[in-house]
């Protein structure tokens, strides 16, 4: 995964319109219409966050002229997802040390205190 | 003990949380965080180590280190503290590969039994040129630090 894929992702997700948009596509693909309806936009403006998506990689879209349904492409959000998992590892693991350094601390400051 | 998520979909932006208790009053695992040599023995996962802490404990203070493989290979950490609260919150802000902002938010919560709840939450943003903070830049690129602990 290229730093670029990762700025794109996340760039296309900082949007809440864009994540609902996502959030209905998880439930089954949809077209220009079926998702401008429930925001209160015009389809020109829910055109310019699906190109957004799709430029991102995280929709792919029918070549059916009219309707063009657009659907998750689940890929690249489970790259950033896995992305993310690294800091939880990373947390993890320093939580492991940081459980150590406190008993550690804890000893400084009892002899400390006699 | 230990619970932990990721979210990607739905209303709010992508998070992570990730919760600890540690057998410790909440005052002494504040304490873990407020000094450079502190954080020098902990904050780094092994077997990286923790070179040239500097920590400037407070709002907009920095908090810079740089992690190191046992073979010398550097990771640099630039941030700054965005919002201190005496033994109850700690948040800092830095920015990864250029333009993804990440606030992680570091909470705790005392238990009736002296241990205490640490909780850290993520939130990774993406920010435009208009928002970008002047300084604050994490240089650490997580997929050359997986490859190294991994090594």
């Amino acid at each position: 995964m290229t730093a670029d894929h990762l700025t794109a992702t996340f760039a296309a997700l900082a949007d809440p319109t864009r994540r609902a948009i996502l959030t209905r596509l998880a439930r089954g693909e949809a077209n220009v219409t079926e998702l401008a309806r429930p925001f209160d936009m015009s389809q020109p403006a829910i055109s310019k966050h699906l190109k957004v998506l799709e430029r991102a990689g995280l929709i792919s879209r029918g070549r059916e002229a009219q309707s063009r349904p657009c659907r998750l492409s689940a890929s690249r959000l489970k790259e950033a997802t896995e992305w993310m998992e690294r800091y939880r590892k990373f947390w993890e693991q320093s939580f492991d040390r940081l459980d150590e350094f406190l008993v550690d601390l804890k000893k400084e400051k009892s002899r400390g205190d006699k | 003990m230990e619970t932990s998520n990721s979210r990607m979909e739905g209303a709010r932006p992508p998070e992570l949380r990730i919760t600890r208790v540690f057998d410790a009053p909440k005052q002494l695992v504040f304490e873990a965080w407020t000094k450079a040599e502190h954080l020098s023995r902990w904050f780094t996962p092994a077997p990286l180590t923790t070179h040239g802490c500097q920590l400037d404990f407070r709002p907009g203070g920095v908090f810079r280190l740089t992690m190191r493989t046992p073979d010398g290979i550097e990771f640099p950490m630039d941030a700054r503290f965005t919002e201190i609260v005496p033994d109850e919150r700690i948040a800092f802000a830095a920015t990864v590969h250029g333009d993804l902002k990440i606030l992680t938010t570091v909470t705790f919560a005392e238990t009736t039994n002296g241990k205490t709840t640490l909780a850290v939450h993520q939130v990774y943003s993406h920010e435009s040129d208009a928002t970008r903070g002047a300084n604050a830049g994490w240089t650490l690129t997580l997929d050359q630090l997986a490859a190294a602990l991994r090594g």
